[in-house]
């Protein structure tokens, strides 16, 4: 069994969402298990599955600064994907190739991203259910998916994080601690930056590195049907408001 | 009616609950848990409806069990939905 490997590239968030499933359509009808790297083009705000998007996202201030919103079809919390300090994988599988265990599958997974950033000496643990943390800082957040017969687990690795501009795109509960919340958050969230001034290619080698390392792959890039499957989703899903805002 | 939680090891959980007449006419369920097959969430809110508004929460608790049947949920219990759901209501 042969991994796909798809390089990195920038995406709109419809087009990255859309991109995912679609390949995870392709995985269950036979593809190859697929890992991607992918960037957002423009910055963009994802919200869980089952979260709200007028509760979590603060909307007006995205539309004015042409950030994309998009509801992803895995659970987990709102993110701020800024275009330059964030790099985002995908793997998608069957499930037989992952432990049938939730945590277990993450724990795997996740491994990959440890094993990279290891390679750029920067020492982190995964910290269930879904963090990678470095000295209890979260560097990395996941989820995962699993819909017939297939796995989807994507995930960002914060390379670099500017917590105000954040906080300007997604809502706090209370306006009136929003200064002490940017400050716990500033302390609870770290970065491939803060850890080693490397630029972001070596820290996107390493990712190549890590989640390839003992597996057998290639490097392509989505089939043509992908492709279409994709534009396809992209319309009729993730540039649906009745999507995005369905909780 | 509303009641939001953050329950053991940080997930956020939401319910949201219109009643009428006595009864939950509609449940709408929101938060950063994780849940797999993610369409359980429906179910989940469904089988909450129809149910009397001063009913226990062990009953609350039963109907979201069978409604979760084999499905995952993870970050959150049964317990705690029902728990959280309870205080909507209240």
């Amino acid at each position: 069994m042969k991994w796909r490997v798809i390089p990195f590239a920038e995406y709109s968030a419809f087009r990255n969402m859309a991109v995912d499933e679609a390949v995870s359509e392709s995985v269950r009808n036979g593809g190859p298990p697929t890992i991607r790297f992918y960037g957002w083009n423009p910055s963009a705000v994802s919200v869980g599955y089952f979260q709200s998007m007028e509760k979590e996202v603060n909307v007006r201030n995205c539309r004015e600064s042409g950030v994309d919103m998009v509801r992803r079809r895995t659970g987990g919390g709102a993110v701020y994907h800024d275009n330059k300090g964030e790099i985002t994988y995908s793997v998608i599988g069957k499930l037989e190739l992952f432990p049938r265990d939730i945590i277990a599958s993450y724990r795997l997974i996740c491994g990959w991203i440890c094993d990279s950033l290891n390679l750029l000496g920067i020492r982190s643990e995964f910290k269930p259910i879904n963090d990678i943390v470095v000295n209890g800082r979260k560097i990395s957040g996941n989820a995962q998916t699993r819909r017939e017969g297939a796995l989807l687990q994507h995930g960002t690795i914060i390379y670099d994080v500017d917590v105000g501009r954040m906080f300007s795109l997604l809502n706090v509960p209370d306006e009136k601690i929003k200064d002490k919340m940017i400050a716990t958050v500033r302390e609870r969230v770290t970065s491939v930056r803060q850890q080693k001034n490397v630029v972001k290619e070596h820290a996107y080698w390493a990712l190549m590195k890590g989640f390839t390392t003992g597996k057998e792959h290639f490097t392509g890039p989505l089939t043509e049907e992908e492709e279409a499957r994709a534009e396809t989703i992209e319309e009729e899903r993730y540039r649906k408001k009745s999507w995005n805002h369905m909780r | 009616m509303y009641y939001e939680e953050k329950v053991s090891g940080g997930k956020l959980v939401c319910f949201s609950v219109e009643t009428a007449g006595g009864a939950v006419k509609k449940v709408r369920i929101t938060g950063d848990f994780f849940l797999h097959p993610e369409d359980t969430i429906v179910r989940i809110e469904e089988a909450l409806a129809g149910l009397a508004v001063d009913a226990g929460e062990d009953e609350a608790e039963r109907r979201i069990m069978r409604a979760v049947g084999n499905s995952e949920l993870i970050g959150a219990t049964p317990g705690d939905f029902a728990r959280i759901f309870k205080r909507a209501v209240s």
